[in-house]
């Protein structure tokens, strides 16, 4: 029987040098050609040592365990190893790819041993398509990750640039290519137009209600009509009232 | 964790309660004009007929013609005057209420005139009887306004109890919201399994180490979970806290991770709220420095600067804009902030130099 070569890839030393004890207890002909310290350093290994075997973490600096799983498909096995992804881990359920949960015990890594052996012995090689299974659970992830709109701006101060939670904006209002941004410490000006603005914010949290004027539905203490009958908003802790223009009314209508 | 959305959702749901409320608010305030007007009228019809009862000029239809006149032009003149009352003082609402029921009553009596074909002149006359409208036009007015300002008044405090019932229960729900992230933040399990692991292999090579680190996490553990139900801490003591949980990191990541704790001794025993700082603490290294290659440093340091008292956490990492949802743990710092220290507690954000973020809690300085 050939060897078998196997790499290691976790940005904790501790825990790479316990599964590698642990991995000479359960399979003493397993031999371990190197260690990554980041996904980075994983590529390259693969590249590099073409093992049969790698043990990823998930959560690496540079690139993610599931990132470089997803470069390397077709070329090795791969087993995941992770603290605590409860998602990730109902996603490998019935999978063709294998996950260690950390701490490693001793029983469950013999498991994986046997699992592996077997596979290597009846396949030539691993299957390709499981590069399609990492990708959708990286875009999973990713989901469940980012909520994809604009949380933060930067705002240009006197003594730095600040960062401003969006949440933390009563209005944003139109001031030819820039946005002014209203908060309760005061106003400041942002270098981007408010049409492009109103595409990166969460549609739920900022409503726009006019042409210049995106308001943080958070932010309204109430809605109500002017004289000449146009709809006109109310600010918690703000003491300005903001006109509804009439192409929105239909924000406040069915409430 | 929650879901990111979780904020917004009840922001909109609160949002949807004052809404329900303001309708029904707005319905009365379309309505209260048009049943004014109808409840002067029948005001000033009642005053006719006991006018004509008592002898009064004798014609119902004239008594009628100037009550209704009077009567309304009071209210008109009331009403407007009403909505100028703002912040005024109430010793120039009752001048302006007054000007407006001796406005109202000459004016009314002067229309009054106008329709009965009196000849108007005759008012500016030494004419009695004018003058006796007039002066009735001011006694019904002052009775009739007393009732519905009082009704008005009625309305508002109920109006205004409501809003305080539903501030209320906001509040109420917000404060059980935070507590419970705050527990949820404390036993991320992701720190919790790694450190495990760690303490687990370190029995194996380096039982000193692996005992060290197993102390550390109690200690972070027993003070993070104690200091929920506790108001307020020292900064001292978590500080102590604060080192422990980077004490661990510092055995995960190696010499990726340095950190450096700078508090002058003199702010040491400040009462401070706890787990304010922590959460920054572990953006820091989450959002910071675990996905840098290379790590960095976490630099804590307190500074009072006269009557503020101001700490800062700078880190050497990544910077803001690959880190997500950190945006949750940050917004439940600024609302404990302002629940506790109002507008004199703030929460900054800032780019590092020359790389990374820099968040600084200011408070109100508590000096003795």
């Amino acid at each position: 029987m050939q060897e078998i070569k196997a790499i290691i890839a976790d940005d904790e030393k501790q825990l790479r040098s316990h599964l590698k004890s642990m991995l000479s207890k359960v399979w003493p002909d397993l031999i371990i050609c190197g260690e990554a310290r980041n996904g980075r350093e994983a590529l390259e290994l693969i590249e590099k040592h073409r093992p049969d075997i790698a043990f990823l973490d998930i959560r690496m600096p540079g690139l993610s365990g599931m990132e470089v799983a997803g470069k390397v498909a077709g070329s090795c096995w791969v087993v995941f190893v992770t603290a605590y992804d409860q998602y990730a881990i109902e996603a490998f359920e019935n999978e063709a790819i294998d996950y260690l949960l950390k701490p490693v015990t001793r029983e469950r890594l013999e498991k994986t041993a046997r699992r592996l052996k077997e596979q290597i012995d009846s396949y030539t090689k691993p299957p390709v398509d499981f590069s399609e299974i990492v990708n959708k659970l990286i875009v999973n992830l990713q989901d469940m990750e980012t909520p994809g709109y604009l949380q933060w701006l930067k705002v240009q101060k006197r003594d730095g640039i600040r960062l401003i939670p969006v949440d933390e904006v009563y209005y944003f209002k139109a001031s030819d290519k820039y946005t002014m941004v209203i908060t309760k410490e005061g106003e400041s000006l942002i270098r981007k137009p408010i049409k492009d603005l109103a595409d990166e914010l969460d549609p739920d949290k900022f409503w726009r209600v006019h042409r210049g004027t995106i308001v943080n539905a958070g932010c309204i203490s109430e809605v109500s009509r002017s004289l000449t009958g146009r709809s006109v908003i109310r600010l918690k802790d703000l003491p300005e009232t903001l006109t509804v223009s009439r192409s929105y009314v239909h924000l406040f209508k069915q409430m | 964790m929650l879901p990111v959305n979780r904020k917004g959702e009840t922001a909109k749901e609160d949002f949807l309660v004052e809404m329900h409320m303001e309708s029904k608010i707005s319905d009365a305030k379309t309505h209260r004009p048009v049943v004014l007007f109808f409840l002067t009228m029948v005001f000033n019809t009642v005053i006719a007929v006991f006018l004509t009862f008592f002898g009064f000029r004798e014609d119902f239809v004239v008594n009628l013609i100037f009550s209704q006149c009077i009567g309304l032009s009071i209210c008109v003149l009331v009403t407007i005057a009403h909505w100028f009352f703002g912040n005024l003082s109430p010793l120039m609402r009752m001048f302006l209420f007054t000007a407006a029921l001796i406005l109202g009553s000459v004016a009314g009596t002067l229309l009054g005139m106008t329709i009965t074909g009196v000849d108007t002149s005759l008012f500016f006359e030494k004419n009695v009887s004018f003058v006796h409208v007039v002066s009735l036009g001011i006694v019904f007015g002052s009775i009739i306004s007393y009732f519905f300002f009082s009704r008005h008044r009625i309305s508002m405090t109920e109006r205004r109890a409501e809003e305080e019932r539903i501030r209320r229960i906001t509040s109420e729900k917000k404060a059980v919201e935070t507590e419970l992230r705050l527990l949820q933040a404390q036993i991320e399990p992701h720190f919790l399994f790694n450190t495990l692991s760690n303490i687990l292999s370190l029995l194996d090579t380096d039982l000193k180490k692996g005992q060290t680190m197993l102390i550390d996490l109690i200690h972070y553990l027993r003070t993070s979970l104690k200091k929920t139900r506790e108001d307020i801490t020292t900064i001292g003591k978590e500080m102590e806290m604060i080192r422990a949980y980077l004490n661990i990191f510092r055995v995960r990541m190696e010499d990726r991770l340095n950190y450096r704790i700078d508090m002058p001794d003199s702010i040491k025993e400040l009462p401070f709220p706890p787990m304010l700082v922590q959460p920054l603490v572990e953006n820091a290294i989450k959002h910071g420095l675990e996905p840098k290659i290379e790590g960095g440093e976490v630099w804590i340091h307190g500074v009072e600067d006269g009557e503020v008292l101001r700490l800062e956490i700078a880190d050497t990492g990544v910077g803001m804009y690959k880190r997500g949802a950190s945006g949750l743990g940050l917004s439940n710092i600024r609302e404990r902030l302002k629940s506790l220290y109002g507008d004199k507690g703030r929460l900054i954000l800032e780019e590092n130099r020359p790389s990374g973020l820099k968040a600084i809690i200011e408070v109100p300085h508590a000096r003795d």
